[in-house]
């Protein structure tokens, strides 16, 4: 376990995969849907959230099918423009969930695959942090995974404190947790004298 | 249940900015418990059905066992992701003493619950003793200032304040010369503003 308090780790286990359960569970009816009675049958093709399929699939309580993110669709997709495909509309974390699952489903595929996305998509994410404009929000964020976002804010907020620099504005400022009335104005400033 | 509740709750945090405070979910964390009490007593029922027909516990793995393990891992799966709400709001709140100073504005005040009030209070307190015994304020701005005394802007009326030099009266908009140590706390809460005229 990487990190215990990790927020973004516990959310990314949060993410649903398909699995099927080899046993019987009693007493667990709420996690299918479609079952009748308090239990989960042999057999039944169940939607669990990532932490729960892990640690059953090391009991050999269920098998985990390849989630629909990590399907031939989506990597067509990418071969034909990794910097277009919108990923955090198919899974937010989609490289770390990917890392996770894909020891578990035995697709040997997927650990290339997704390097061949993350190589392709590193560069244009990290060239237009550093170019877009400190206002705006551009129109390709919405695109990006939790982890590529994160790039392109510390691209975004790296070039605004080099600029800040070279201007040479003030370095007291009101804490920015305050509000951000009045900080916006003062940074605007600051980044176009 | 099945930690959908504790999953709710930390994307509420993953949501907000980061850095900043909301306030304290007390709905859905005592929906949390809750799931952790049912959990509890499902647990306690399916063992109760093992040991009732006479099987060890230990060792059996029936379709009793694996319901059981499964209310298990939620209760442990709820457990972390409380741990981490909890521990998320303290390194903001142990943040602000250093980012805001001593006293906590209002409008951040109303965010907290009354442990997280104390628990700022007793860390500031440490820091506070811990700075007297060096004998070094560790709060301050970190690259030395060219010049010991800065111009600043009053943003609010203050009012009458003993500064280290003299007493002053900070009106609204008026400009003065003061020590940085004196004006520092002033401009990180939003009173002053440094005057580069």
């Amino acid at each position: 376990m990487a990190n215990y308090y990790n927020i973004d780790e516990i959310l990314m286990e949060e993410e649903l995969v398909s699995v099927v359960f080899q046993v019987e569970a009693n007493g667990v009816g709420l996690l299918d849907p479609g079952s009748e009675s308090n239990d989960v049958e042999k057999g039944a093709k169940v939607d669990l959230p990532f932490w729960l399929a892990h640690e059953l699939y090391s009991r050999q309580v269920v098998s985990v099918n390849v989630p629909t993110c990590f399907g031939q669709k989506t990597w067509k997709e990418i071969q034909a423009d990794a910097a277009c495909v919108d990923l955090r509309s198919r899974c937010p974390y989609f490289y770390e969930l990917g890392c996770r699952v894909a020891p578990l489903v035995g697709d040997k595929s997927i650990g290339s695959s997704l390097l061949y996305t993350f190589a392709g998509r590193y560069k244009d994410a990290l060239c237009k942090g550093h170019k877009s404009g400190f206002t705006s929000t551009p129109k390709f964020l919405p695109l990006l995974t939790k982890e590529e976002s994160q790039l392109f804010e510390a691209a975004r907020s790296s070039m605004a404190a080099f600029k800040k620099w070279r201007v040479g504005g003030s370095r007291l400022e009101r804490a920015s947790i305050l509000g951000r009335k009045r900080k916006s104005a003062a940074e605007v400033q600051a980044l176009n004298p | 249940m099945y930690g959908r509740n504790a999953g709710k709750l930390l994307r509420e945090v993953a949501c907000s900015e980061s850095g900043h405070l909301t306030s304290f979910n007390n709905i859905l964390f005592d929906k949390v418990i809750q799931d952790c009490s049912e959990h509890h007593l499902q647990l306690q029922s399916l063992m109760r059905k093992i040991q009732d027909q006479g099987l060890d516990i230990q060792t059996t793995r029936n379709s009793d066992h694996f319901g059981a393990v499964i209310h298990h891992l939620s209760l442990i799966r709820n457990k972390r992701c409380l741990m981490a709400y909890m521990n998320h709001r303290l390194e903001i709140i142990r943040s602000l003493r250093w980012k805001v100073g001593r006293e906590l504005p209002e409008e951040i005040q109303q965010k907290l619950t009354q442990s997280e009030r104390d628990y700022f209070k007793n860390h500031s307190l440490a820091l506070e003793s811990y700075m007297s015994e060096l004998d070094l304020e560790l709060t301050v701005d970190m690259v030395p200032p060219k010049d010991p005394y800065i111009q600043v802007r009053v943003l609010e009326d203050i009012g009458d304040v003993l500064l280290s030099s003299a007493q002053t009266t900070l009106l609204r908009h008026s400009v003065h010369s003061l020590r940085r140590s004196d004006a520092e706390p002033y401009i990180s809460q939003g009173l002053m503003e440094e005057f580069l005229g």
